[in-house]
């Protein structure tokens, strides 16, 4: 097997950069993943990778800069790879945070859909990168190799606290949300009219849409959607259950993160639904079969 | 760019364009085979010149394009395509006819021009490869969209394409992206040097979808950086060439793109003597002299703007439009097989 003579470096430089990370599937990058990330892509310019021994996770904290939102999406990596070797800073904490673009390695995936081979390592060119190396099938005798170098910030663990995942809100009101199908074009035409939209649901599985303007007023409703049941750790009966069923607990949110969200979903999750905190936050929550993905837009003022 | 060169002659059509900067150039010449009638004559002169060239009309893009719009639709409706040249007022017409009896008649002016053609002749190349268009495209296809420049650097013993990225840009955020090809993918690879160069892969989409859609090989010729590159394709009945400016120098990164100079003409055309030539419209008063060409389907739009698709559709009808040149010329290639393979 020809590898260009950059992908046989796995030591790098001890100090300044410890981590290392090689990763090897063949069969692996079936839809999820690169769907999953492709949706990441749309959501955030720049994000955290965080690596542990079983999971990957794409974290994305709510700064000033991203206008408030944060995300938290959870894959476990023995679904995905077949060797995945890793070594974090130090033993007790076993993990690497980078920070990455996840346009770039939306991109660099994409090569490997028809790949015999998928290698990833850390490298440390330029600078740190993370090296998407795939192996093609050809016509000639020995395959062909592309080669990807994602520029990645290796973060130190100092920061590693600002990444912790983000406690599920107390929440008013936990809905099913409508096929998102739907729910893109309703929010894609209101876009046009409005910068905010009003999300509001109750525990009788209803939910509407709303947009306000000087000039006209539009609301989709939805029914039937269905509450998820949700139990406290404790055990003890949720607080909502207290709560009026037909009571709407209500957030005005920018209209375009909404989309950001919609739009990017490639593949329709098993399980959508959100979580609203009247007035202050909508927490969504998105499952595939291996993926889990967490969205929290704030509300408005 | 903007400007468009459309140069008849008596062996075809050559249609030409560079870029502003002048440093990627592209010309396509479809024989007189390529159409189903082809009529180029031009009146001997009246009076001796020196100076015997043939007639090129430059016209604008802008103009030129809006008559193939719409290649689906063109490829539904348009039945037949009659190009006209006509000197004296200069203008050229495209007559397209289409489905339920419809014709539709673009008359465009053109300037007379001197002739478009790029310093470089491919036989002094010392490194050759061939390679089938679906491969280059599968290729290229692993740069992102918005990828300028791909550098290709080749020895004797392999090949590796590149992205290419100017020191100005902070490295730490560009994603580098490298194929490497074995010589065994290339139906013919000859490496007289090791070279490495950087041209531009934006003025290259167009001629690689033009080459998918023909499923043709392309030759690409070069040398070290500095010198031109060439991708081309050859056909029976069309040749398309894109000349493209390299970097001069890696190793400092200059980005001093060398222009192309337009003066002399390119080996491949052969077009040395002409007997006759034509002239400007002043100076005939008695006969007009038309051109007269005729299409199944034209869509050069694809080379310059990499749309794709470069379709024949059956021609119903075969009558002339007024303009009657010899009949028998045009029987003869009514069977003619035009034969482009989508």
């Amino acid at each position: 097997m020809f590898f260009p003579t950059e992908l046989q470096t796995t030591t790098l430089q001890a100090k300044l950069f410890c981590p290392v990370l090689e990763v090897l599937g063949s069969h692996l990058l079936k839809l999820y993943p690169i769907g999953v990330i492709n949706t990441i892509a749309k959501l955030a310019k720049t994000c955290t990778l965080r690596l542990t021994v079983d999971k990957l996770y794409f974290i994305l904290t709510d700064k000033v800069a991203n206008g408030g939102v944060s995300m938290w999406c959870e894959l476990s990596q023995g679904n995905f790879f077949d060797e995945f070797q890793m070594e974090g800073v130090a033993a007790e904490h076993n993990e690497i945070y980078l920070e990455l673009t996840p346009e770039n390695l939306s991109r660099a995936l994409k090569t490997a859909q028809n790949a015999k081979m998928v290698k990833i390592k850390l490298t440390n060119k330029h600078c740190p990168c993370l090296t998407v190396a795939v192996e093609l099938p050809s016509l000639s005798s020995s395959s062909r190799i592309v080669t990807h170098d994602i520029p990645v910030g290796v973060i130190p663990r100092r920061l590693w606290n600002d990444f912790r995942e983000p406690s599920v809100p107390d929440f008013d009101v936990s809905i099913y949300l409508p096929v998102l199908k739907t729910m893109k074009s309703v929010v894609e035409r209101m876009k046009n009219l409005s910068n905010c939209i009003v999300l509001e649901a109750n525990l009788n599985g209803e939910m509407n849409l709303k947009i306000e303007t000087d000039l006209v007023s539009v609301t989709t409703h939805f029914k039937g959607l269905g509450n998820p049941p949700w139990v406290s750790e404790d055990g003890s009966q949720n607080s909502t259950q207290d709560r009026d069923p037909e009571s709407m607990a209500e957030a005005r949110i920018d209209i375009r993160k909404l989309l950001q969200l919609l739009a990017g979903q490639q593949v329709n999750p098993t399980k959508a639904l959100c979580n609203i905190v009247s007035k202050r936050i909508v927490h969504f929550i998105l499952l595939h079969e291996e993926v889990s993905l967490q969205y929290f837009i704030p509300a408005l003022a | 760019s903007d400007e468009f060169w459309f140069d008849p002659n008596e062996k075809g059509l050559a249609l030409r364009s560079v870029n502003s900067s002048r440093s990627a150039y592209a010309c396509v010449f479809f024989s007189s085979m390529f159409f189903q009638h082809y009529c180029w004559t031009a009146e001997p002169e009246l009076c001796q010149k020196k100076r015997q060239s043939p007639l090129t009309c430059k016209l604008i893009m802008k103009s030129v394009l809006p008559v193939f719009r719409c290649l689906n639709t063109l490829e539904r409706n348009v039945e037949k395509c009659n190009i006209y040249t006509n000197v004296n007022d200069c203008h050229i017409t495209f007559k397209l006819f289409c489905k339920h009896g419809i014709i539709k008649t673009h008359n465009l002016a053109f300037h007379e021009s001197e002739p478009l053609q790029a310093v470089f002749s491919r036989h002094m190349c010392p490194n050759v490869l061939k390679i089938q268009s679906r491969l280059l495209t599968d290729v290229m296809i692993h740069f992102p969209t918005c990828q300028e420049e791909v550098t290709v650097a080749v020895t004797p013993m392999k090949v590796c394409f590149k992205s290419y990225t100017e020191e100005e840009i902070d490295f730490s955020k560009a994603m580098h992206t490298k194929i490497h090809l074995n010589p065994d993918e290339f139906d013919y690879f000859q490496i007289g040097v090791d070279s490495e160069v950087t041209f531009c892969l934006k003025e290259l989409r167009g001629l690689l979808a033009f080459a998918e859609a023909t499923s043709a090989t392309v030759s690409v010729h070069f040398d070290v950086s500095g010198k031109p590159i060439a991708f081309s394709i050859e056909d029976m009945m069309v040749e398309a060439s894109f000349v493209l400016a390299t970097l001069a120098d890696i190793e400092n990164r200059e980005s001093s793109q060398q222009s192309l100079c337009l003066s002399q003409r390119q080996k491949r055309q052969k077009i040395t003597d002409l007997i006759s030539s034509k002239k400007k419209s002043q100076e005939y008063c008695v006969c007009t002299t038309t051109h007269f060409i005729k299409y199944c389907i034209f869509q050069f739009h694809s080379l310059f703007f990499g749309a794709v698709s470069f379709k024949e559709q059956d021609v119903i009808s075969h009558t002339l439009h007024s303009l009657a040149t010899a009949s028998d010329a045009e029987d003869d290639f009514d069977n003619e097989q035009l034969s482009h393979v989508v």
